[in-house]
């Protein structure tokens, strides 16, 4: 264990805060289980604890074992991990299952050990990485549009159409995101806006397919639209009904919360161990640990952009803020979604819910900025000279 | 294009600014949903999720006055069948054994479960009857039959409990231990000794928060509940289940014997009001009779002839009449303002003194003399009978109590006639046991006592609140008018021209007076005459212990309809039971034989056993039985072979006590 911690390395304060995160978990998750226990009636709160404290081992070690890996190295990565994304991208979608009748085809299952897996987290990290690294690639040339089309575009569009029918949210959060960090990076504002505008024609294409031929391919368009007008509509509809016990749950919790594990809309608030996880934690914890929880993550984006603007290189930077951002960014959603700010998705609290393997590739994240973190990568970097431009000079080792 | 850190910087700052702003909305609307909307909030959380529970307390025992239960509560047991939940290969290993067992236990065939439980599983029910209403020895069994001893899940079982009111005595006084319910508006129906004290035995209610915690479940909030339930406390009444036993079979004999509509029987302690037995009985469409309403203190009604006591205790209070004032019967009908009063016996008794007339219980005699003497100042009269409370109800805790009336001159109803139709009990409408409290004064010797029927509250073996006998008048007339009315109400039995002569026994000794009073008399059909025969009274006659009525309703007019026939014998089997019941203390001499030899020998034996011996003494010569007990005493084992007296013994005399385990006696 000693060991563990001496090899230890890059920004302190963000191991800190992960690790707070986590602990802190344990608290929330322990306690919205038994909803899932005693209503929904799957499992024993013991197990669930066990899972989650499991996951989080696991989700330390990714931590642990990323962290380790120079930065540079992300790069050729992310290039042999994009076919491998978009494959598996495919199959999630293709296995067509279904939540009352919508495609909620999200999670894949790995073979033999009967984890599932939502390949869209995956794919979020892997692609940002691909973006970061290309913008890194064009940093000193004068794009064209038509230039970036293949190498940028393709990737992105065929990642943000294969998530899009299941899971809308975290394909529009991605698409955000990869227009933010080409915005950091630097991509003309103008070929942006174009894109945006073709993002919207893309979509706009694709619900009004769904809506004339609902059975041609399987799609959440009912949803997402019933969702987003319960968020306008100012009458009480079904879609209320979560929204509504959230509130309540924020509303009793007053200023100090009713204390660990007292939370009484746990029990009647679908998905209280996840999605709607912060207003179970400001029933129990009250304001004061609703405001110390936006505090963490407040902090956590204030060292990621301390180490965005400590990382010597480009690629760097970009690499922090590509994965870095989206965490936080996803926090915040998640919590906008309690207090009723933003219209129900279905995103996690980042290092929080007791969202599975989605932990994992926060883990992952965290992982890759604790290494651009790691000063050490930086001087490993500086004796070597690598084309970066061929990925297979990644495959032959000589990095 | 030229990217450079400071460029990515600048947009960073951008970013990061619209990062924070979104986090600063996000606590904006947070703060907002606690302060602004949260009162709104707050409330929809109590209304949704908490809810108070009522804990039922248990209701106390309802006590007879040697401490017999009369009623109390138990559990019972609905068994029901889920036969969805239980595995096939489970079922059909089972369903044979468990039929064959419910069949032992509920006396169906086994044959018939058999049907009951395969029917439930092919047609999926979830919720089959098996059996009602099993008792807590019988459910304990149900529970350990094949597959219900797999429990709810897997063996299907569903049991249901509720709470009922038992009665160990049956139907007997079933409306006077009567019963307590609420609908769902909260509105009690009570009924008998169960409605009356009802406020004891009913308990507290306590109170407990629960929460919602999914649907259907709610789990207790907090240690403690929010009000304890507090157990209703035990009530003894005065019921004497003996008398109330032979009271009721010896009305419902009569009843049935003269095919009556209803009748009721109460008997009371004549010194304390302690009602010891109360009896209503009504008659069904099929001809048989259950304790239908409590006529014994709800039926107001005419009394007839018994009323003819309270004018003969008003007449000699106010001094206006004497038992020895001879009135004409005249033919046996006296006619006053067109209306003809009759005697029941034809022909009429001839010139005979009011005593006499009180005893062959004559209507004519009576109305002359109320009439005669109250005519010219009938508020004279009327006030008398009010002094002893007659129409003043009784304040009985029971719900229900029958009004008494007795009008005032010129009352709505009164008329010239009136006094002459009250002397012999018409016009005036009492309960029987108002009309029992009356007959109870006389036997008290004037003391007026409320009749009780609660005894004692109790919380296990503390008393909580005692009740003694409470007074409603301590003299409703003279001692000497007492001591008159009681000599003539002996005499009604006893002499032979008295209406009760026949319930006249040489054993005990009874006083009383019958009464059989006309009902639908307004009609001019006479077939829809009916009688009410009735008799007051109290044994035995000198010393009263119970004073008792008897009021038996439309007797079949076919077998008779005289309260002496009708009313009179259950007064008298009633009290002729409770006399045999009764110890009576009696000595028996037993003379004292006295046995010359007897004396002699025991004599003997008492100074052998009062020595004190080192050494094992002679015992030749002596009884066996004596000889063993002396040497037993001294801690030797002694063996007998035949009988009679000692003839050897194995150790000789004088041998060491401590030498010695055991001795063998020869007797001969």
């Amino acid at each position: 264990m000693l060991r563990v911690f001496k090899n230890i390395k890059g920004d302190k304060a963000i191991w800190a805060v992960v690790a707070l995160l986590a602990v802190f978990s344990f608290l929330p998750v322990y306690s919205a289980s038994s909803n899932l226990v005693y209503v929904v009636g799957n499992g024993t709160t013991t197990g669930h604890l066990i899972k989650h404290a499991l996951l989080l081992f696991l989700g330390f070690g990714i931590i642990f074992g990323v962290h380790r890996i120079p930065s540079h190295f992300f790069k050729g990565l992310s290039i042999i991990a994009m076919p491998i994304v978009l494959v598996l991208l495919v199959f999630t979608l293709a296995q067509g299952d279904t939540i009352a009748g919508a495609n909620a085809s999200r999670w894949i299952r790995i073979p033999f050990v009967g984890i599932t897996f939502q390949t869209s987290n995956l794919a979020t990290v892997v692609l940002m990485i691909y973006v970061a690294r290309y913008l890194t690639k064009i940093k000193d040339k004068t794009i064209r549009f038509k230039e970036s089309i293949l190498p940028l575009w393709v990737p992105v569009f065929l990642v943000v159409l294969l998530i899009l029918p299941a899971n809308f949210s975290t394909a529009a959060i991605l698409f955000s995101m990869v227009l933010l960090l080409c915005f950091l990076g630097g991509y003309p504002l103008k070929y942006i806006f174009g894109i945006v505008g073709t993002g919207m024609v893309c979509l706009t294409f694709f619900i009004l397919t769904a809506k004339a031929a609902p059975d041609l391919f399987p799609n959440r368009v009912d949803t997402w639209i019933s969702r987003v007008e319960s968020f306008w509509n100012p009458e009480d509809t079904e879609a209320d009904y979560q929204i509504e016990k959230a509130k309540i749950a924020i509303a009793s919790g007053g200023i100090v919360g009713k204390g660990a594990g007292k939370s009484v809309q746990k029990n009647f608030l679908p998905q209280s161990s996840s999605d709607f996880i912060y207003a179970i934690i400001v029933e129990e914890y009250g304001l004061v640990g609703g405001f110390v929880l936006m505090f963490f993550y407040l902090f956590l984006l204030f060292r990621i952009v301390v180490v965005a603007n400590g990382n010597g290189t480009i690629f760097g930077k970009l690499l922090v803020l590509g994965v870095g951002l989206p965490i936080v960014f996803q926090a915040l959603i998640n919590m906008a979604v309690a207090v009723e700010l933003f219209p129900v998705t279905g995103q996690t609290l980042p290092l929080i819910s007791s969202g599975g393997t989605s932990s994992w590739m926060t883990c992952l994240a965290i992982g890759i900025i604790l290494s651009a973190s790691n000063k050490d990568n930086d001087i490993e970097r500086k004796t070597l000279d690598i084309d970066d431009s061929n990925p297979l000079q990644v495959l032959s080792g000589q990095l | 294009m030229a990217v450079t850190d400071k460029t990515i910087l600048k947009r960073l700052y951008f970013v990061t600014g619209f990062l924070f702003l979104f986090a600063g909305a996000v606590l904006f609307k947070l703060v907002n949903i606690q302060m602004v909307q949260g009162e709104k909030y707050r409330k929809l959380a109590h209304k949704r999720t908490e809810k108070l529970f009522t804990i039922e307390p248990n209701r106390g025992n309802l006590y007879s006055d040697d401490g017999s239960l009369l009623a109390t509560s138990v559990s019972k047991y609905t068994i029901r069948f889920d036969a969805l939940t239980v595995k096939d290969a489970d079922f059909k290993e089972n369903v044979k054994p468990l039929s064959d067992a419910l069949a032992q236990l509920l006396g169906e065939t086994s044959s018939h479960y058999q049907q009951l439980l395969r029917k439930a599983k092919a047609n999926k029910n979830r919720y089959a009857l098996i059996a009602r209403n099993l008792d807590y020895s019988e459910y304990m069994a149900v529970k350990d039959f094949p597959l219900f001893r797999k429990g709810p899940y897997k063996g299907g079982l569903i049991i249901e409990q509720k709470i009922v009111r038992e009665h160990p005595l049956g139907k007997i006084a079933e409306r006077s231990v009567g019963y307590e319910r609420v609908d769902e508006n909260g509105y009690y129906t009570r009924v008998g000794l169960e409605g009356a004290f009802g406020q004891y035995l009913r308990g507290v209610e306590g109170k407990r928060l629960k929460q919602k915690i999914a649907k259907g479940q709610w789990k207790p909030i907090g240690f403690d509940n929010i009000v304890e339930p507090k157990d209703g406390y035990d009530v003894v009444s005065t019921i004497d289940i003996n008398i109330q036993d032979i009271a009721h079979h010896a009305l419902l004999g009569q009843l049935e014997k003269y095919k009556a509509d209803h009748g009721c029987v109460i008997v009371m302690e004549t010194a304390t009001g302690e009602v010891k037995a109360i009896s209503n009985l009504g008659r069904t469409e099929a001809g048989k009779y259950y304790e239908r309403l409590n006529y014994a203190i709800g039926e107001s009604h005419e009394p007839g002839s018994t009323f003819k006591l309270m004018n003969l205790v008003a007449g000699l209070e106010d001094k206006v009449i004497d038992t020895s004032d001879v009135y004409d019967t005249e033919r046996g009908y006296w006619r006053i303002y067109r209306h003809r009063i009759k005697d029941s016996k034809r022909g009429g008794y001839g010139k005979i003194s009011l005593a006499k007339a009180f005893e062959v219980s004559s209507n004519t005699a009576f109305a002359k003399m109320v009439h005669e003497s109250y005519k010219e100042n009938p508020e004279k009269y009327v006030d008398r009978l009010y002094s002893m409370q007659l129409n003043q109800e009784l304040g009985l805790p029971i719900k229900g109590e029958g009004t008494p009336v007795i009008r005032y001159p010129d009352e709505k109803g009164w008329s010239g006639l009136s006094l002459a139709q009250m002397a012999y009990g018409y016009e005036v409408s009492m309960t029987p046991l108002q009309v029992l409290s009356f007959y109870n004064a006389i036997a008290n010797d004037g003391e007026m006592v409320k009749p009780r029927l609660i005894k004692e509250v109790k919380e296990w073996n503390t008393t909580i609140q005692k009740f003694d006998k409470e007074v409603i008048n301590p003299a409703i007339c003279s001692r000497e008018t007492v001591e008159k009315v009681q000599h003539l109400l002996a005499n009604v039995v006893s002499k032979k021209h008295g209406t009760g002569h026949k319930l006249y026994s040489t054993n005990f000794s009874m006083a009383g007076k019958t009464g059989t009073a006309q009902k639908n008399y307004a009609s001019k059909d006479p077939d829809k005459l009916r009688y009410i025969s009735s008799f007051a009274g109290y044994f035995p006659a000198e010393n009263p212990k119970y004073s008792c009525i008897v009021v038996i309703h439309e007797p079949d007019k076919s077998v008779g309809y005289y309260g002496a026939d009708v009313s009179g014998p259950v007064f008298k089997s009633i009290a002729q039971k409770v006399y045999t019941s009764s110890p009576l203390i009696d000595e028996v001499d037993m003379e004292k034989v006295e046995d010359q030899t007897l004396e002699k020998s025991y004599q003997k034996y008492f100074a052998e056993a009062q020595k004190k011996y080192n050494k094992v003494p002679n015992v030749k010569g002596m009884c066996g039985m004596d000889a063993v007990s002396i040497l037993e005493n001294l801690g030797i084992e002694v063996e007998v072979k035949g009988n009679g007296k000692v003839k050897r013994q194995s150790v000789s005399q004088g041998t060491d006590l401590n030498t010695v385990d055991k001795i063998v006696l020869e007797l001969s």
